[in-house]
């Protein structure tokens, strides 16, 4: 199958892209540092590599910690790639993602369960949470045709000042200092996987359970089929007698559960309270993995490890060195440029459609001429 | 004595004015279709000369050239006496050409003015601002010298079709054309509006100026033009004076197929009713009458043929039998179930299918699969799904036997549509909506664009599913297919049903032609046999 | 005490607030009006306005003079809106997936190239000294009138210019021969092209002109509202702008008035913040709501406009 050349083609591609952005991240780091080969090193093998008098060595903490990291950004992928592929430009997954944590929070504080089912109850209350606020914008644009972009941008800023409010004046822990809930109950925490401080929970399982059953839903379910053909050609997709819609609406909501719901697993995982003081930021590492991922679920835990990694290595590199850690951003946005221009290494792409075109053609051709029907 | 005679010839010829010249146009595109072949076209100097010929001759194109929309493959064009290379709309309009499009390029919101003036708008004293005054004085001086009735200030969105063309005559004006090319410009007006129209040709004539007509309307030509070229299948039939051609002579040249495909099929024995059509009646939103009280019916086991040139409301009748569009007025119903206003899936559980005519919006989606377009109207019955999953296998196996049987040449289902041939994409299509095996079959130019294999491929298919019991309703401005394909049909013109032939293999160009351009006009109750009442 | 709070909304002092405040929100708003007109959709406004804002008091700093810091903040959003323009345009990337890139540019990048051009992390401290300060004026005549004169006088003179470019707007969009273009450009591109207008020229001025005007609205941020650069300061006021322009359904005065709605909403909020009683939370949540009510009633409102039909889908126009 020739379209294996597409596929080889579109991964050098985004390796091209990668290595643009480094490249681009590089010239930085020499400008602004002191010490930029110290700065490089930190960010590209500070992840998984103590740089010890003794000698390099793996340092398998650190690189479960990137493993850690990924959880929210999974599953804010996973709803960006849904919603993406019904081509809705819903961005509220920051909003969805900091109310399923707040949701989930709260019923781990004030509800009394058993540890095993307090989890799985806070964590699909943030799930549904993170749905229902997604029914905003697309009901709205579904029925009226309002921008969701717009609506969902909005979306989450209201939904970030109404929990502020609930933080600070209703649920707020006054004997600490900074302002925070309650601590939560020890039955709802997500435990560790392995207790050693990594912060790598269940919740990474989880996470990994949800690639593999949205990427059923999107390749092997015919709610998936009909979000896709609606993404691609949506008069079609009518013409073919789907419920649009319906259908435009459910994308939408199943990201905000998705994004509810890695708000609520990472909160419930990595803290002791609820502290978030403003938008986590997940939702926008989202969006750039789904375009790294291609909208393709199964790409999401790559490119969200990639994310992670060089989140980490920034991290490495602002504590050890001289740079500051926003150059993540930076590179984020590099690569992000690369990676969706259509016509970036666009003639090599034709170079290639066209070859399989003229191969075709020939093999069309010998067919024909042994007069076979196929 | 032969030789002199010759050369006496050419001498007349280089005496004539010709303000155009075409020699040996041809153009080919890179699917191989050939739009124009070998065309010679020349234009007098102060005449009124009309380009006929059906849909696809090849008479848009011809002027497209003309205008720099396009490039010949070969072939020369002289402009005064001069050989030039028309590169782009600028260098024809630099020539002094100008073009009034079917589909207008104008601006909405802004008004008359501002619209005739674009590109070139007069400035103040200041240079920077917009002299609006000058721009509506130039509008009106202009208006006035060429008798073209226009409202300066009214904006462009609030004014009504025939003076949106007036307005687009003007643009061609100021910027100095003196060759107008029409482009079918009265197919969007009122009867009125179309009476006005000549009136202000024939003015622009007189003041010297050279206009070319595209159209196939064979009353108005008659009315107004000089010379007239008819083309048919990309090529030339010859110019004629009009006042020496009869209207039955220019239907003949216009209208007829250079070779006749026969298509082999058994008799039809039609059955039941299937699709009822009454009365349907609809105004578009220029105020146009292109539906006016049309009934028909289409019977189990035959296929209908709607023929006519294009623009005489098969468009607007095929979007109502599928939701695109609702009448004003009248009855459709499929088996005794009104169909008007329900959606499209509803519309399929009755058992309509529709081959569209635009494949690439409607047929398909271009970046998906063939297996994932080929079934895109029966993904969720239950025989492809077992519980909240795909039944894969069922899947793979429906789209294999699709592309097996309906001869789609390609590397695997999971290829992209796009990545096929005009004539394999149109055949996913056709495999989709023929194999859900519908009560009516609507298939609007199904064959339109593809090559001859594909063609005589899914025409017979066509023929087996009516057959097979299948009411086919097939809308086609092709001749050939419309004539041979169908068992009976009816010629549509004005939005109206002119003439219905029970019996299509009988009938021959000269009749189609004479129908198809209004010169002709059965009865009533000849008309009336098609409901089957 | 809500009443306090109403009649306190006509307190001068206020009304002065919800000018300052609305600015740059306009000036962002307005570029989006311009783009908009043109058929191109930017909104990376946020982003722009976060790393002109920067780069403004960066010049400002270099140079000692707040006119080319203002100058500069300019330059740099008309080239991050022509990078946005060119990938959409050359590159084929989706515009707003180009948007988005310069929003996550700002946000980060910024701070990275704080570091980088003088060592600071995180704010410009004290580079910002007085004489950096964009100038306000004291109108002469008006400062004398009472309680008008309070609101309207005393204002920097990037407050006055952002006012002042609406109706500058309106008359290169309205009443020039490139504002012909642009909304020849932005309504039936084949119209343009038919006349030898060339739609890309005319798009990437129109993004470039959003980007300058993103990049006044940054400047005024750092450079006299904040008095300073700090991550988080432009706080979602591209995006503000962004609905003040769809609820002013893309004209320069609409988007005004939707911008002092929101200039309104956010004074309200810092005048709130200290009351007892009143979640100053509650009250930041207004203009947001208030966009989403008022794109609500825009969209019934289009809605009512458009007749039943489906549009015919080939054919006489």
């Amino acid at each position: 199958m020739t379209d294996r050349r597409l596929i080889v083609f579109n991964l050098l591609r985004g390796l091209a892209a990668i290595l643009l952005a480094l490249v681009v991240a590089a010239i930085f780091i020499f400008i602004s540092s002191d010490e930029p080969l110290t700065a490089l090193k930190y960010l590209l093998m500070g992840p998984v590599v103590s740089f010890r008098a003794t000698g390099n060595v793996f340092n398998t903490t650190s690189f479960l910690t990137i493993f850690a990291a990924m959880i929210p950004t999974i599953f804010s992928g996973l709803a960006v790639c849904v919603m993406f592929s019904a081509n809705q430009f819903n961005l509220g997954g920051e909003g969805a993602i900091m109310l399923g944590g707040f949701v989930g929070a709260l019923l781990g504080i004030y509800l009394k369960m058993n540890t095993g089912l307090h989890q799985v109850v806070c964590v699909l209350a943030g799930a549904i949470a993170g749905g229902l606020i997604m029914l905003i914008p697309a009901i709205l644009k579904v029925k009226l045709g309002a921008s969701e972009m717009v609506t969902s941008l909005m979306m989450n800023y209201v939904v970030m000042f109404v929990i502020l409010h609930f933080l600070n004046f209703v649920f707020a822990d006054r004997s600490k200092g900074a302002t925070q809930t309650f601590p939560f109950m020890e039955t709802a925490k997500i435990p560790e996987i392995v207790a050693n401080g990594t912060k790598l929970t269940w919740g990474f399982v989880v996470a990994l359970i949800f690639v593999v059953i949205i990427a059923l839903f999107m390749y092997r379910t015919k709610w998936g089929y009909a979000i896709r053909m609606i993404g691609i050609n949506q008069s079609f997709a009518q013409y073919s007698g789907m419920q649009v819609g319906t259908v435009i609406i459910l994308s939408q909501v199943i990201g905000g559960m998705l994004s509810g719901m890695g708000g609520s697993i990472e909160v419930l995982g990595r803290f002791n309270t609820f502290l978030w003081r403003e938008l986590p930021g997940y939702g926008w590492l989202g969006i750039t993995i789904a375009i790294l991922a291609k909208n393709n679920p199964i790409f999401v835990p790559f490119a969200a490890f990639f994310i992670a990694y060089l989140n980490k290595g920034c991290d490495l590199m602002a504590t050890y060195s001289d740079v500051p850690s926003e150059m993540i951003d930076i590179i984020q946005a590099a690569i992000f440029l690369f990676f969706a221009a259509e016509q970036f290494l666009a003639k090599y792409r034709q170079r290639i459609v066209v070859r399989n075109a003229q191969r075709d053609l020939a093999l069309q051709e010998a067919a024909a001429s042994q007069g076979g029907s196929n | 004595m032969e030789q002199e005679f010759i050369v006496e010839q050419n001498e007349i010829e280089e005496q004539e004015d010709f303000v155009v010249q075409m020699r040996g146009v041809s153009k080919v595109y890179p699917n191989g279709i050939a739009a124009n072949k070998d065309v010679d076209f020349f234009l007098r100097r102060g005449e009124i000369h009309a380009i006929m010929g059906e849909n696809g001759a090849g008479k848009s194109t011809l002027m497209k050239i003309l205008f720099g929309l396009e490039q010949p493959t070969s072939g020369e064009i002289l402009i005064n006496g001069q050989a030039v290379a028309i590169t782009s709309p600028n260098k024809a309009i630099s020539l002094g050409i100008g073009m009034v499009h079917q589909h207008f390029m104008l601006v909405p919101s802004l008004t008359v003015a501002e619209n005739i003036v674009l590109g070139m708008a007069p400035t103040d004293k200041s240079r920077l601002l917009v002299d609006y005054k000058k721009a509506v004085q130039i509008a009106e001086e202009n208006a006035a010298r060429y008798n073209l009735r226009i409202d300066p200030n009214a904006k462009v969105m609030d004014i009504p079709v025939g003076m949106k063309q007036k307005v687009e005559i003007l643009k061609a004006l100021v910027r100095g054309a003196k060759i107008l090319i029409l482009d079918e410009p009265t197919a969007v007006l009122t009867t009125q509006e179309t009476s006005e129209l000549f009136k202000e040709l024939i003015a622009l004539k007189e003041q010297g100026f050279t206009i070319v007509f595209i159209s196939h309307k064979l009353k108005e030509i008659k009315q107004i033009t000089d010379r007239l070229t008819i083309m048919r299948s990309g090529r030339s039939m010859g110019v004629y004076n009009t006042a020496d051609i009869t209207e039955k002579e220019i239907s003949r040249l216009m209208v007829g197929r250079d070779v006749v495909l026969k298509v082999v099929k058994d008799k039809s024995q039609p059955t039941d009713t299937v699709l009822k059509v009454r009365d349907l009646e609809y105004t578009n939103r220029w105020n146009k009458k292109m539906l006016d009280k049309l009934s028909f019916s289409v019977r189990k086991g035959e296929i209908l043929g709607i023929a006519g040139v294009e623009g005489n409301g098969q468009r607007e009748l095929v979007e109502m039998l599928f939701n695109l569009n609702t009448p004003d007025a009248g009855t459709i119903t499929v088996c005794g179930e009104s169909i008007i206003n329900l959606s499209q899936d509803k519309i399929r559980n009755r058992g309509v299918s529709l081959v569209p005519e635009d494949r690439m919006t409607y047929g398909i989606a271009d970046i998906a699969s063939i297996e994932e377009n080929v079934i895109s109207d029966r993904f969720s019955s239950k025989r492809f799904n077992k519980g909240p999953l795909f039944n894969m296998r069922e899947i793979h196996h429906e789209s294999q036997n699709l592309i097996v049987d309906y001869r789609i040449l390609a590397k695997s289902p999971k290829q992209q549509v796009k990545m096929l041939s005009g004539g394999n994409i149109q055949k996913v299509v056709v495999a989709r909506e023929l194999s859900s095996k519908p009560t009516l079959l609507i298939a609007d130019q199904p064959t339109r664009g593809i090559d001859v294999g594909a063609t005589e491929f899914i025409r017979n298919e066509i023929v087996e599913m009516s057959r097979d019991g299948t009411a086919v309703l097939l809308v086609s401005a092709d001749l050939n297919e419309v004539i041979e394909l169908s068992d009976s049909l009816i010629v549509m013109y004005g939005g109206k049903i002119v003439a219905y032939f029970e019996d299509s293999s009988q009938l021959d160009d000269l009749t189609m032609g004479e129908y198809m351009l209004g010169l002709k006009h059965q009865t009533e109750e000849e008309i009336a046999k098609v409901s089957y009442d | 005490m809500i009443g306090d709070l109403l009649l306190s909304i006509f307190n001068s002092d206020f009304l002065y607030s919800v000018i300052r405040i609305t600015a740059p929100i306009l000036f962002a708003a307005l570029g989006a009006v311009i783009a908009e007109k043109a058929g191109v959709v930017n909104i990376g406004l946020e982003g722009i306005m976060m790393i002109s804002a920067l780069f403004g008091v960066l010049f400002g700093y270099w140079t000692q003079s707040w006119l080319i810091g203002v100058l500069g903040a300019v330059a740099i959003g008309v080239l991050l809106a022509l990078l946005i323009g060119f990938f959409a345009f050359e590159m084929k990337t989706d515009i707003i997936l180009g948007g988005i890139a310069v929003n996550m540019l700002g946000a980060g990048g910024t701070i990275f190239l704080l570091y980088m051009f003088t060592g600071m992390k995180g704010n410009t401290g004290s580079l910002v000294t007085r004489e950096l300060l964009i100038p306000t004026i004291d109108i002469p005549l008006i400062k004398s009138i009472p309680y008008l004169g309070e609101v309207l006088s005393g204002h920097s003179v990037l407050t006055y210019l952002a006012f002042l470019l609406v109706w500058l707007i309106w008359v290169v969009i309205y009443k020039t021969p490139l504002g012909l273009n642009i909304r020849a450009v932005g309504e039936n591109p084949n119209a343009a092209t038919s006349i030898g207008v060339s739609v890309q020229k005319i798009q990437y001025i129109a993004i470039g002109l959003s980007g300058a005007l993103a990049g006044l609205g940054g400047a005024f941020m750092s450079m006299y509202y904040s008095q300073g650069w700090n991550s988080g300061m432009v706080a979602g006021r591209g995006f503000i702008a962004l609905a003040a322009t769809a609820m002013g359904r893309g004209e320069p005065v609409g988007t005004m008035l939707s911008s002092l709605l929101f200039g309104l909403a956010q004074a309200l909020r810092t005048k709130v913040s200290g009351m007892q009683g009143v979640s100053s939370y509650l009250v930041s949540v207004i203009p947001y709501l208030v966009t989403i009510i008022g794109l609500v009633l825009y969209a019934i409102s289009i809605k009512n406009k458009l007749k039943k039909r489906h549009p015919v889908a080939k054919g006489a126009e």
